[in-house]
């Protein structure tokens, strides 16, 4: 396997994980302090309404981001992280494009049906949502930074007859 | 990595791409944080530690987050070369330092057209917890606390502490993802 741009995927890494540790919240750490003072939600305050009603609670502390943008977050760093493994697909950058922005579009009609009265979204729908729309848009990257080849062996003398990624 | 540089080398300069979408984000996220000020400062004190604006934040969540995007497809547009993943997560990641400053000094300059925007703020917030069912103690606690807060997040280093990371890093990814989706196709580029 093949890794390339390795220093970019570990700093994408290292700064997802961040995202994800601050995204959780005080409660993590069992801070006491009001959760509009927590240094975890100063952070998120221009990039989410961070309301505690839409957001899931640890420790009785509400996360620091909606239920809607943990989902984003963790289902991006999740495909993110298996990116090697998912590197054995071969996933076409238009098919990507177009499920992500499906996604968009779902999450998109959600918010306005949940606005407009047409129903009522909850914190499990909101997450799942969000996590799908994630989940593609981290599918991006798949071949980027790893590549799978299958070296042959037996009567083909080590050469290679295959590369699964092309 | 000998393409990826000779590519990343002979490319235009992304500043242009940077500066534009930096600038159009930033008076988005100025203008929808004063909406949302606004929109608290004139609502009735409910008693409820949140605010009425959230409606707006419902809406727009994470749109912030988009100007990396934004920059990549005006650069790739513009240019019509392709670019790195690698220049894709730079030209975001200054995307997302250019939209926090513009931010800030938008607010800056706000408090000169409104300068009791604050105090009016911070007004709201005390009668909201004076109509909350919180003990005296905890109510006078509460009301220090978040009056600190508010002055001091008109602080230019305040706000940038707070706004820097958060938007650098998350421009930083939706310029790579605007690098996937606009970037001219280069075969040779893995």
């Amino acid at each position: 396997m093949e890794f390339r741009n390795s220093w970019l995927y570990l700093l994408v890494s290292g700064l997802l994980i961040f995202i994800i540790i601050t995204a959780l919240g005080g409660g993590l750490f069992g801070q006491t302090a009001p959760f509009y003072m927590q240094w975890q939600h100063k952070l998120f305050a221009g990039l989410c309404h961070q309301s505690p009603a839409r957001s899931f609670w640890i420790n009785g502390q509400p996360m620091a981001v909606c239920s809607r943008c943990l989902g984003i977050y963790s289902g991006f760093a999740l495909s993110w992280f298996l990116l090697p493994a998912l590197s054995l697909f071969s996933l076409e950058n238009t098919s990507v494009r177009n499920v992500v922005f499906m996604m968009v579009l779902l999450n998109v009609i959600d918010v306005v049906g949940n606005v407009l009265g047409f129903w009522q979204n909850t914190l499990v729908s909101r997450l799942v949502l969000g996590w799908l729309m994630g989940w593609t848009a981290g599918l991006f990257f798949t071949g980027d930074f790893f590549k799978i080849t299958i070296k042959s062996i037996g009567n083909h003398h080590g050469r290679i007859t295959a590369d699964i990624k092309q | 990595m000998e393409e990826s540089q000779q590519i990343s080398n002979s490319n235009p300069s992304y500043w242009a791409s940077v500066g534009i979408a930096g600038l159009i984000f930033g008076i988005i996220v100025f203008v929808l944080g004063l909406i949302v000020t606004y929109l608290t400062i004139n609502s009735e004190p409910t008693g409820s530690m949140l605010s009425p604006m959230q409606f707006v934040g419902l809406i727009v969540c994470l749109i912030g987050a988009f100007g990396g995007m934004l920059a990549t497809w005006h650069y790739a547009r513009e240019y019509d070369v392709p670019f790195t993943l690698g220049t894709g997560a730079l030209i975001g990641l200054f995307t997302g330092i250019v939209i926090a400053i513009v931010n800030i000094l938008l607010s800056q300059g706000w408090h000169l057209i409104d300068p009791k925007m604050t105090q009016h703020l911070i007004d709201h917030m005390v009668a909201n917890i004076q109509a909350s069912n919180m003990a005296d103690q905890q109510k006078q606690q509460t009301i220090d606390m978040m009056a600190k807060s508010l002055r001091n997040r008109n602080q230019i280093g305040t706000q940038l502490l707070w706004g820097l990371p958060m938007f650098g890093i998350l421009n930083l990814l939706t310029g790579m993802i605007g690098a996937k989706m606009f970037s001219k196709k280069d075969e040779d580029n893995f």
